[in-house]
């Protein structure tokens, strides 16, 4: 196989690996913010179903979710969740997006609660409601201060998505060892690490030209 | 008001569970087949039974299912899984047949019969030891195995083989497809490799892996390849209609000689199990 055979099948392999993490990021994020509204509830069941499924999520290797999800449905109950064409990275992509929005909660509740209080009571004060509150004043607060971890969270979401080949998802890993290192080609898996730095490179560059952007009214 | 809401949405989530559990209808496997349109064939890839050539997946069993699939009116895909996996891919639905020179008899000691539905089998195979090409006259007996290093694949008949000539107390190496065990003696790593025959015969001594040679110091007894099906599927039923007729009219003689595998190809099947 030639250099450029190979780079297209690394490209190819690498393409479904940036799908994963986007689609990840574009359901996880939001669904991130339910859940830590859920654990933040004052509504006590609401918080203990929030928090517990946290815990489970978290307490457990993502690996092991990407099982259950992609068979578990199959061999206990004989539904075909995902049996259509692209079934391998329908689960993968679940698996992701309930895992990583439990991570994105906790970075959310705890930017929430890093608030003052002070700012709810003046909000009150100037007859704010409470809807208003959390839109106009508190999250865009709290966009600014969770910027650092969720960098790192979405830095280590794209070194994850290597996981999907668990479930058979034609994702850089799983191309790579089932067509190059089963011919005895060992180099492009090395190669695979110029895709991840320069990917990571970019996204670093972005994430701080964002924080950059959102860093007025520091004191 | 936020209370009633929670409680609402509680109750909705888990009406929806139970319906999404309960709405499972029990249908056959063939007719889910039919109604899907295709079947799902679990592979790895290797010559000559599943391979790339110019893009495009070929091979014995690849065109084998084709076959299959064209007398029974369905479509056949191929999906790359993980080996060791296969058992969990086929009940879970994932897949509908483990059709990618699959052996009929044991792993780990235990009957495959007990995992899977086979068909006829319909091609004749072996494990053989690869070793490098300049260490044949060293490892010239049987005994000359023991507490060696090596590789086969994860859960594969030549693991058994692996583990019986390298000694209980010498690694196995299991890997996830036959092809990395051909690497590890490549690479060094291991100093003798259990693969198929079928696989050995196509790939060693050429390419890649020219400094490789098949070993004849060993030779385990022959067994066979069938297809697997999940356990109690009428589709193993359909399979075996297909192969029957395949044989019979001549087409599957015409894709082993394409692919050098006519001296291996078992006549006349369904006349014999």
């Amino acid at each position: 196989m030639s250099f450029w055979e190979i780079f297209k099948l690394l490209c190819e392999g690498f393409s479904q690996s940036c799908l994963l993490f986007l689609l990840t990021l574009v359901f996880a994020i939001p669904l991130g913010l339910v859940i830590s509204f859920g654990s933040m509830s004052k509504f006590k069941p609401l918080s203990w179903f929030c928090r517990t499924v946290v815990w489970i999520i978290r307490g457990t290797p993502l690996m092991l979710q990407l099982f259950v999800v992609f068979y578990v449905p199959g061999m206990l109950f004989e539904i075909q969740l995902f049996g259509g064409v692209n079934g391998r990275f329908e689960a993968a992509l679940l698996a992701f997006v309930i895992n990583y929005a439990c991570y994105f909660s906790e970075i959310y509740r705890g930017g929430i609660e890093s608030i003052p209080k002070g700012q709810y009571e003046a909000a009150q004060v100037l007859g704010m409601t409470q809807r208003e509150t959390f839109f106009h004043v508190i999250l865009m607060q709290v966009v600014k201060r969770i910027m650092a971890p969720m960098s790192n969270e979405i830095i280590t979401l794209v070194k994850d998505t290597s996981l999907a080949r668990a479930i058979g998802v034609a994702e850089i890993f799983f191309v790579t060892e089932m067509k190059l290192l089963s011919k005895g080609l060992i180099w492009p898996l090395f190669f695979i690490a110029v895709f991840f730095l320069v990917f990571v490179g970019v996204l670093t560059l972005l994430l701080g030209y964002f924080e950059k952007k959102l860093s007025y009214y520091r004191i | 008001m936020k209370k009633i809401l929670s409680v609402v949405l509680a109750v909705v989530l888990a009406f929806g569970m139970v319906a999404a559990f309960s709405s499972c209808t029990q249908k056959s496997d063939w007719e889910k087949i039919q109604e899907k349109g295709y079947f799902y064939c679990g592979i790895t890839l290797y010559a000559p039974m599943n391979y790339y050539e110019n893009d495009e997946l070929v091979g014995f069993d690849t065109e084998f299912a084709q076959a299959v699939a064209e007398y029974l009116g369905v479509e056949a895909k191929f999906v790359t899984i993980k080996w060791p996996q296969k058992y969990l891919e086929l009940d879970s639905g994932a897949i509908d047949a483990i059709w990618n020179g699959f052996t009929y008899g044991d792993e780990e000691g235990i009957s495959r019969t007990e995992y899977v539905d086979f068909t006829h089998a319909y091609l004749e195979n072996r494990q053989v030891i690869v070793t490098k090409a300049d260490k044949l006259s060293t490892y010239n007996t049987k005994e000359a195995f023991a507490g060696l290093k090596a590789a086969a694949e994860g859960g594969s008949s030549g693991e058994a083989v692996a583990k019986e000539l390298a000694g209980a107390n010498t690694l196995v190496t299991p890997f996830d497809a036959q092809s990395s065990a051909l690497m590890e003696v490549k690479s060094g790593m291991a100093e003798f490799a259990v693969i198929d025959y079928q696989m050995a015969n196509a790939m060693v001594g050429k390419g890649d892996y020219a400094d490789l040679s098949i070993n004849p110091a060993y030779a385990p007894e022959s067994e066979v390849y069938a297809i697997g099906c999940r356990k109690g599927s009428d589709f193993t039923a359909k399979l075996n209609e297909a192969i029957e007729a395949l044989s019979e009219n001549g087409t599957l003689a015409a894709i082993a000689e394409k692919y050098k595998l006519t001296n291996d190809l078992i006549a006349n099947i369904g006349s014999d199990k």
